[in-house]
């Protein structure tokens, strides 16, 4: 099957993009500067990003909220309109078959996005399931509606200076609104998979894609690429379905509450009632909340949780690479690669990134849950085992609008 | 893209001789398909090497390559300033970021590998796959 192109295909050609085949997609990996320049440019001014190539789905009709409760892990009735939710399509087992956002930009429809690579795996258990639902209707949006990012600290001015009508959303991860820009209704969420505090985005009609993409480019957003994509994703310590949901590298299901980020993303409220998956995460988050406070005698329904790891020796961690404490396997690194970061300083009016660059290997690792933050470890890359240790983050991203890197002491 | 007193493999490292040495280093391709070079390992001087063999790392953000030997022989000269300095990969690939100076054993070894019009070709092949 030929691989499909976004409205942007062309803009990317001419920004000097290398093109890759990603799940069914022609897609730009990095433009002429390269992964490490557009990693380090989203983090100081405002990348841009073609993510036309991400699943998206319209699910409407009386039956909606009831089946979105029912197929999707959180609360689905907790969203007003004008509010977004990170969320996951649990399997019975309590395994991800993906992670997704859920966005409620108008009352009587909800917003659907989901991985490239998992689409019509999606697609089809979605509609598999909805068939036990009445007055549900789901609708592909993807090759109607395109799908920008806007990331980094200076995306919220570049996009003001482009509005004609509205606002953009609150400046509170998750809320949305409707503005107009050139000429037509965009849909703008205060979402991301950078890390970056200050974050858009976009929702819009193929057809004005390639309008938009120029003016966002004429005041300063830069095209980035998916590689940057991934280093940005992984040195904030975000999952990547395929490494950090799915399977693990050693071809056994990962439990959604390995995931960090699954707190945010299952809910057992009232509200929420019965859900696919709940029984096996309802016992996966009781085994969490026990490992957390030193009980480890549920440890074999959470054998493993996730970990941000920096490397400390030479080398770089990849996916697959084995993890040691005192010579016994205790994990695998599930992504890794190096990252490039801003030098910064401590000012009395906060950290101002400096002009100079360096580079550090992260990872994010599976580990027994018995390993703590701090801790040191060894990777074996290539057969060499390398120093590393556990940290909380490699990034810190709450304090905005900048974010910065963390640095091993 | 490539010079023409050089002498290239398969594996896109480049050899030049020089002397009773043998330079090597990484093709301009190699580089360009690399993306940005964030990682060198380089052998010690010393160590010995063999033809085909991997003798050294080159990474990417995206993945990781062996850098193979074009002769056998030992690691006379390693230059480690280039493994400080990956952008001379990229603006000097086959002047100032030299890998290694090989004293070979059999520098006929290097008859084998492929001259600069035949690598090109080499390449375009590899570009339309």
């Amino acid at each position: 099957m030929e691989a499909k192109k976004t409205p942007l295909y062309e803009r990317h050609l001419a920004a000097g993009a290398k093109m890759v085949d990603f799940a069914g997609w022609l897609m730009p990996i990095q433009y002429a500067e390269g992964i490490v320049a557009e990693h380090l440019t989203t983090r100081k001014s405002c990348g841009l990003f073609d993510v036309s190539h991400m699943g998206r789905f319209i699910i409407r009709g009386g039956g909606a909220l009831a089946f979105l409760q029912h197929v999707l892990t959180n609360d689905a009735s907790a969203l007003d309109i004008g509010q977004s939710q990170y969320t996951i399509l649990a399997n019975a087992s309590g395994g991800a078959i993906d992670d997704a956002y859920l966005y409620r930009f108008v009352d009587h429809e909800y917003l659907l996005v989901v991985n490239a690579s998992n689409k019509d795996k999606d697609w089809a258990h979605l509609e598999e399931q909805a068939g036990s639902f009445v007055d549900v209707v789901m609708e592909d949006v993807g090759s109607d509606l395109a799908m920008l990012a806007v990331q980094g600290p200076q995306s919220g001015a570049i996009l003001e200076a482009l509005l004609e009508k509205g606002s953009l959303p609150p400046d509170k991860r998750n809320c949305l609104s409707e503005v107009q820009i050139e000429g037509t209704k965009v849909l703008a969420g205060r979402t991301g998979y950078t890390g970056e505090p200050v974050c858009f985005e976009l929702f819009l009609p193929a057809a004005i894609a390639v309008d938009l993409w120029d003016a966002l480019t004429e005041k300063g957003a830069a095209p980035i690429g998916l590689g940057a994509r991934d280093t940005l994703r992984l040195e904030a310590g975000l999952p990547l379905y395929g490494h950090e949901f799915g399977g693990d590298p050693e071809g056994r299901e990962i439990p959604v509450f390995a995931c960090p980020l699954a707190a945010f993303a299952v809910s057992f409220a009232e509200g929420k009632g019965d859900f696919l998956g709940k029984t096996a995460l309802v016992r996966q988050a009781r085994a969490l909340d026990a490992i957390k406070k030193g009980d480890r005698s549920c440890g074999d329904i959470l054998p493993r949780l996730f970990r941000q790891v920096v490397i400390l020796g030479r080398g770089i961690a990849r996916h697959g690479d084995p993890v040691l404490l005192d010579n016994r396997l205790v994990g695998h690194v599930t992504s890794g690669t190096m990252v490039p970061y801003w030098e910064f300083q401590q000012t009395p009016k906060g950290v101002v990134l400096g002009d100079s660059k360096g580079m550090r290997a992260v990872a994010l690792a599976l580990l027994d849950h018995r390993m703590d933050f701090g801790q040191a470890i060894s990777i074996r890359v290539r057969g060499k085992d390398i120093e590393a240790r556990i940290v909380h983050k490699n990034l810190e991203n709450r304090k905005g609008p900048i974010s910065y890197a963390v640095l091993p002491k | 893209m490539s010079e023409e007193n050089l002498k290239y493999s398969e594996t896109h490292e480049w050899a030049r001789l020089d002397g009773d040495f043998v330079v090597v280093g990484l093709s301009a391709f190699a580089i360009e398909q690399l993306g940005d070079v964030v990682y060198l390992e380089l052998p010690n001087p010393g160590d010995n090497v063999s033809q085909g063999a991997s003798f050294g790392l080159v990474e990417s953000v995206k993945a990781a390559s062996d850098i193979y030997a074009p002769v056998d022989g030992s690691v006379a000269e390693v230059n480690y300033d280039v493994a400080d300095n990956l952008d001379l990969l990229k603006t000097d690939p086959y002047g100032a970021a030299w890998l290694i100076k090989i004293e070979p054993g059999d520098p006929s070894q290097l008859e084998s590998l492929m001259g600069g019009d035949e690598y090109e070709k080499f390449c375009a092949s590899q570009v339309d796959e």
